[in-house]
């Protein structure tokens, strides 16, 4: 149920129209960004003329210092959903540059800024490095490693009597250009040049490839790295990113305090309450760290300063959790869903209350943003939402986002099904496209595969069948990179992929499919097909990818689909968009494993007849399976493995009929 | 329609955050009306801090309510906005700020309680030109702001003044120690009696040498350390005559707790900021301890001071058993405060004005009366370290009670060898 | 002698360790809920004995009659709100940290921000100890260590032995297999969430027998206790319980050979390393791929 909120807002974003929502070449986040960056800019300015006293000045600074921290820790654990607690020790590492620099030794503070970035940005690599490196990484995991690290990097201040030694750093005032006015003015401009930036980043990343690539990670993945996105390289380089971000917006972190130590920047605190702004403003989006950072900060601020006494923790602790609770996947969600009513709560409760003269302005923001965020969630709700769609259908156009009609659907699917084509398939016996040789594979003492040699060659589709614990799934494995052969070569069309990474495997020109399907949860069926149109062989742009998407979603008559989310599909339909993402990629061979399970008899003949399609556009296939019926329509070749030996390869009748096959695989079948 | 207005949203929420501000102009300074007199600060209500903070919530409490009742302050009511930081150096400076530049401003603003916190408060002091008395601030070096004003003062080198009257009255037992144990706790609060400050190393160790005594085990802990038994294993094999432990809070319980588990108890035993109440629960292992302080309500204390003082006694310990808390005795944390609310409140009658600057240099020139610690003189040049008037505590029979310098003493020192 | 002495010492203190993470590991471990408001529960469980043994005046053990029911109930009504709330791992982070927030507020409330120690006379704990040669063992650590062995061994032995312990494990593997195979989730989870709850309330026993408390120590806890979870690999009774005694001696040997300042580096060093050697936890053994 949480789920479906999410990925509706995150698939509506990317659904629709088609190409990015730019301005000319401009994307339009970036308009606003350098809007909002100048207007700020220019209020922190003038703000004595405007009767903004130095305590708003503090607010402002605070709220962007958070929005930067937050967006540094989004790059990564947002977009690629590796949670990280290790926040805190990019933002320590920029404070302690900065007491160290300016603090003890009279540094300039305009050096002392990016030198915390740089050397953040190191730990970050380090981190990576390690951490990216593992295996078995899990996102738990990750988590758990870099909660360590701030409690390393604390103690070793506390330690070291150059740095902190226990004694604390006075940062002395800084001095200021003539034309900032005061403390505060600095304070702002600096902040807000580091949110600048780190928004911008943030924009950057998610229009880009990058961005795409990252939040394939954080669906599925394994997928993303077979379909060819470079997973370990864009993970190190959103950590980097963040590291240098969460560096530099640290050491001016230390400028607003004044007076640092050690308790005051490793503590799990700060993690927490970046990690708490993320998830209320929205992981996956830019802009949700912003709305996050701008209601926490101000929720929080409000109760440093509410009359509650004893009952503050109390009230904030329950909202806290009422947050979390009612919007697991962040405000920003609701808030685009109903943009207008959102700002024009906000402002009118919040100006209203301004008018009326009764309340401070921090009680009126507080106040506005509180219900702007009830009114759009009161506005989302099924029953409401469904009374405003009635009458926003005529005058917006892009209210009903959902699937076209089931009868265009599937017209163009047959259009576009009879307008393929179809070439004769190639004859077998052409070139090798596939060499196994000699492979071996053991698991600490199990020897897994032993010796294994085979060719694919062009226009075949080879079946590989063997009983459970024959070896077939850590052959597909071993085939798609995701695991390296203890001994023995393997060879794709003429390319041997040993230490290759799996997506360099990919465009080296192989593709598989998942017996229990991975798709990408948060984009729509077009677009995890286009993922991998993007990070295929060719490689295409974000629109020319969805272009191309169509044409294989028409080859498994998936079109009318085009726009429904991964969870709104049923097992075979997912089966089908596992193939159709891999052809998407257009690899010379396509693995199958085990594309059949689970499916009833009707399903598996149109499975199959897509198989057929596929081939018949040029794609050498092998089906990994142990439905024997269905190889011999399909195979025209078989490979079978027994307890990690191969014991038979050749025609389908041959084989099927070969005494030492039915003994060790229909045999046991039977047993 | 709906996805174009989106970035505009999260613009428009910034630019409504930054705009609404500015719609209220501050409430102008109302001296001269008959509004209170308003005076703000944070404390450390909850956290790391709170068992300190609420001591000092209760010693502000009664301040203000005898001033008021006294007929206040300039004519008017005084009332005192108190926030809570949390414990957490974070805080100070945007409350702070709120205080000064929020809505309804304060007219005058005191410190909060522990060194960070005094420290980080100190600077937006400064940029505000504001008068800060403060409580408890120890590191007078970094404490550089004209206009800050300590409420208790040990001297201009506490590095070298704490160790050196310890080993002062220590001198006067018939067998002054000579070998010494140091247990220190990596916070700024008490580090430096240790490890000196920034180029100065000066600190027990060093001057322990001056001396010719001998520093048998020297351990640094960290903040938050669960396991005692280390440190009380390597003090109770050294075997020394003096154990230091340059620590706050419950430490030093702990500490005893975990010698006297090994079947050991240190001859003499020093403890620079402890919780009083906690120590007093150690009952035996307790009697005989030392403690910095800076005043204990002993009776003979009380004789000298008058009946004045025996008063704000009396009340702060009736609102202190109303409140829940464990010790109730008015010590140093109740004195540290106390001095510090009458040096503002004396600095504003002497310059007869809410203006800081007028406040600041009448402090500068008059100095300030006060209950517990006498006249004070302030001098820029020593960062308004005055004269140190602090001293040390024993436990005597389950009670603390002053033992030195002999003029502020109330009791002779034991020594509990004997 | 010397380092044998604090080795053990601290080892006996791991018990501690182990029975605060032990409650942590089980709801990540198997309900995949990061429960940071069992560090409220420890906390209430450390007041409650206080309470307790102030106005009873009896032996500390004899309270856990009245705090393990107790936080048993309140362990269990979190786990059924989490569970109904559907909120699980980072989500459950944020939620619980929120209510360890309303727990600490909630216990100063009542207690002050006061340091509370068992009453000396009352305490048989505190400062005595029990003396095998040159070696002494103090009373406090031994039923810390006594009480890590017996719950989390016997939990551990729950967890494999009995039909519930399976079915925990299962649903713990996989979910929906779980599930086909009739294991009543909602059941198990809150009886594991009134397990978890349950030791809470011996932790903070455990805690006040040779501890003082105050509200804002459910922080100082978070270090440690994580380690101890991280090392004895999620869901993991024996695991835990061996990662607990481990720390505990670590820290008490780096503190003896090198100084107790660089005791936290030690410890969450040896966890990188641990998680990078072994992820899936030091004393786990390790599975069949």
């Amino acid at each position: 149920m949480t789920a479906t909120a999410g990925t509706t807002t995150a698939g509506s974003a990317t659904a629709g129209t088609g190409a990015p929502k730019t301005v000319g070449t401009i994307p339009r986040g970036l308009l606003v960004l350098i809007g909002v960056s100048a207007l700020v800019a220019v209020v922190a300015t003038f703000s004595s003329d405007l009767g903004l006293a130095s305590y708003h000045l503090v607010l402002i600074s605070t709220v962007l210092f958070w929005a930067t921290q937050a967006t540094s820790w989004n790059l990564l654990s947002g977009f690629a959903g590796y949670f990280s607690f290790g926040q805190g020790a990019f933002l320590g590492v920029g404070v302690f540059t900065m007491a160290v620099m300016a603090g003890r030794n009279d540094v300039n503070y305009l050096l002392a800024i990016p030198v915390g970035g740089l050397l953040a940005g190191v730990l970050a690599f380090v981190i990576g490095a390690v951490a990216f490196r593992l295996r078995s990484l899990r996102g738990e995991i990750f988590a758990l490693l870099t909660l360590a690290v701030p409690f390393i990097l604390g103690s070793i201040a506390l330690n070291t009597r150059s740095i902190d030694g226990g004694l604390g750093t006075t940062i002395p005032t800084p001095d200021r250009p003539d034309w900032v006015p005061s403390f505060q003015h600095l304070m702002v401009l600096l902040n807000l040049g580091a949110a600048t930036i780190a928004v911008a980043v943030a924009l950057a990343v998610y229009h880009s490839r990058l961005g795409r690539g990252l939040a394939a990670v954080h669906d599925a993945e394994d997928a993303a790295e077979v379909v060819g996105v470079p997973t370990f390289r864009y993970k190190m380089t959103a950590i980097v990113l963040g590291g240098v971000l969460g560096g530099m917006s640290g050491a001016i972190f230390a400028m607003m305090l004044g007076y640092v130590e050690v308790p005051v920047v490793f503590v799990l605190y700060i993690p927490l309450f970046i990690i708490l702004i993320c998830v209320a403003g929205g992981r996956r989006h830019w802009a949700g760290p912003l709305i996050g950072a701008a209601l926490l900060v101000v929720l929080t601020e409000w109760f440093k300063v509410a009359k509650l006494d004893q009952y503050r923790d109390i009230v904030l602790g329950l909202l806290l959790v009422g947050i979390v609770v009612i919007a697991p996947d962040g405000m920003f969600g609701r808030l685009r869903r109903h943009p207008w009513i959102a700002l024009v709560t906000f402002l009118v409760v919040a100006g209203g209350l301004l008018a009326s003269g009764y309340y401070a302005e921090l009680d009126a923001l507080l106040y506005g943003m509180a219900a702007s965020v009830v009114v759009t969630t009161l506005a989302g709700l099924p029953r409401v939402e469904r009374l405003w769609r009635r009458q926003a259908t005529s005058d917006s156009p892009a209210a009903p986002a959902a699937a076209p009609g089931p009868g265009t659907g599937a017209g163009s699917a047959t259009r576009s099904s009879t307008g393929f084509a179809a070439p004769p398939p190639p004859p077998p016996g052409g070139r090798v496209l596939v060499s196994v040789e000699g492979v071996t594979k053991d698991f600490g003492g199990v020897r897994a595969l032993d010796n294994v040699s085979f060719d694919v060659t062009e226009g075949e589709i080879v079946g590989l069948v063997g009983p459970n614990g024959s070896g077939k799934t850590t052959m597909v494995n071993l085939l798609c990179g995701a695991m390296q052969p203890t001994a023995g070569a393997i060879t794709i069309d003429g390319r041997a992929i040993k230490g290759l990474a799996p997506h360099r495997v990919a465009h080296a020109g192989v593709a598989r499919t998942y017996q229990i399907p991975k798709p990408f949860t948060s984009m729509t069926v077009r677009d995890n097909v286009a993922m991998a149109v993007m990070f295929g062989r060719t490689g295409a742009s974000y629109a020319e990818a969805r272009q191309r998407a169509e044409q294989c979603l028409a080859t498994v008559h998936m079109q009318h689909l085009a726009d429904a989310l991964p969870e709104s599909l049923n097992l075979h339909q997912r089966q089908l968009l596992e193939m159709a993402r891999a052809i998407a990629a257009e690899p010379a061979v396509l693995i199958l494993d085990e594309a059949f399970a689970g499916l009833n008899p009707a399903e598996i003949d149109d499975a199959v007849a897509v198989i057929r399609r596929i081939h018949a556009s040029g794609v050498s296939i092998i089906i990994v399976e142990h439905r024997l019926r269905v190889l011999q329509q399909l195979a025209t070749r078989i490979v079978v493995l027994n307890r990690g030996t191969l014991i038979a390869d050749g025609a389908p009748s041959t084989v099927l009929n070969d005494a030492v096959v039915v003994q060790a695989y229909l045999g046991r079948q039977r047993a | 329609m709906r996805r174009r207005a989106l970035p505009a949203l999260a613009a428009a929420l910034l630019v409504a955050s930054v705009g609404a501000c500015s719609t209220r102009e501050p409430t102008t300074d109302p001296t001269g009306s008959d509004e209170p007199i308003v005076i703000g600060s944070t404390l450390a209500l909850t956290g790391a801090f709170a068992a300190t903070g609420i001591i000092h919530k209760i010693a502000g409490e009664t301040f203000i309510d005898r001033l008021n009742d006294a007929g206040g302050l300039l004519g008017r009511r005084v009332e005192w906005r108190v926030l809570d930081d949390q414990s957490n150096t974070q805080n100070i400076v945007p409350l702070y700020e709120q205080l000064l530049s929020g809505p309804d401003p304060v007219d005058l603003i005191i410190g909060p309680y522990a060194t960070p916190n005094i420290l980080a408060a100190m600077g937006v002091a400064e940029r505000y030109g504001k008068v800060l008395p403060h409580h408890t601030a120890v590191l007078r070096p970094q404490l550089t702001y004209e206009c800050q004003f300590p409420g208790w003062s040990i001297g201009p080198n506490p590095n070298r003044f704490i160790p050196e009257q310890l080993f002062d009255m220590l001198a006067t037992l018939p067998n002054p120690p000579k070998r010494i144990a140091i247990a220190t706790v990596q916070n700024g609060s008490a580090a430096f009696v240790t490890n000196g400050f920034d180029d100065d190393p000066t600190g027990v160790p060093t001057i322990a040498a001056e001396r010719g005594m001998q520093v048998v085990v020297n351990e640094q802990y960290p903040v938050g350390n669960q396991d005692w038994t280390g440190i009380a294993q390597a003090v109770a094999n050294a075997q020394p005559d003096l154990f230091i432990s340059n620590s706050l809070g419950a430490d030093v319980v702990n500490q005893l707790n975990a010698m006297a588990q090994l079947g050991y108890h240190p001859p003499l035993t020093f403890a620079l900021f402890p919780a009083p109440g906690p120590v007093l629960g150690l009952s035996d292992l307790a009697e005989g301890v030392f403690a910095w302080s800076m005043f204990e309500a002993n009776q003979p204390a009380l004789d000298r001071l008058g009946d004045e003082a025996k008063a704000i006694v009396a009340d702060f310990v009736s609102r202190a058993e109303a409140q829940n808390v464990s010790y109730t005795a008015f010590e140093t944390q109740a004195a540290a405060s106390w001095t510090a609310w009458e040096i503002l409140i004396d600095g504003v009658k002497a310059a007869n004005s809410l203006d800081d600057k007028a406040i600041c240099d009448a402090l500068h020139e008059k100095g300030a009366d006060t209950t517990f610690a006498g006249h004070l003189t302030f001098d820029p040049a020593q960062n308004n370290f005055w004269e140190t008037k602090v001293g040390i505590k024993q436990v005597q029979d389950g009670d603390w009670v002053m033992v030195w310098p002999r003029d502020q003493a109330s009791a002779e020192v034991r020594d509990p060898r004997t | 002698m010397n380092t044998v002495q604090v080795v053990l010492s601290g080892a006996m203190l791991g018990g501690l360790y182990a029975l605060m993470a032990a409650g942590v590991s089980v709801t990540w471990g198997v309900l995949r809920v990061i429960n940071l408001a069992h560090f409220g529960l420890i906390l209430l469980g450390a007041y409650l004995t206080y309470q307790l043994v102030t106005i009873w005046r009896v032996n500390p053990l004899v309270t856990l009659v009245v705090t393990v029911p107790a936080l048993f109930v309140l362990g269990a009504l979190l786990q059924w709100a989490y569970d109904r709330l559907n909120i699980v791992e980072f989500n459950s982070l944020l939620v619980s940290f929120g209510l360890l927030i309303v727990m600490i507020q909630v216990a100063q409330n009542i207690w002050t921000a006061d340091h509370r120690e068992l009453p000396r006379d009352i305490n048989p704990f505190d400062t005595g100890s029990l003396s095998l040669g040159p070696i002494v063992l103090p009373y406090d650590r031994l039923v810390c260590l006594g009480l890590a062995v017996l719950l989390l061994g016997g939990g551990h032995l729950a967890l494999q032995r009995t039909f519930v312990g399976r079915g925990m494990r299962a649903f713990a593997e996989d979910r929906t297999v779980a599930a086909s195979f009739g294991i009543d989730h909602r059941r198990l989870s809150v009886l594991l969430g009134g397990a978890a709850g349950a030791s809470a309330g011996i932790a903070g026993m455990a805690f006040m027998l040779g501890n003082l408390i105050q509200p804002s120590h459910a922080y100082e806890w978070f270090g440690i206790v994580f380690a101890v979870v991280i090392l004895g690999g999620l869901g993991n009774l024996l695991g835990t319980l061996f990662a607990g005694i481990s720390v505990g001696a670590l820290s008490g040997l780096v503190g003896v050979l090198w100084s107790h300042a660089y005791v936290p580096i030690a410890v969450f060093a040896a966890i990188i390393v641990a998680l990078v050697l072994r992820p899936q936890g030091v004393f786990v053994r390790r599975r069949a791929v």
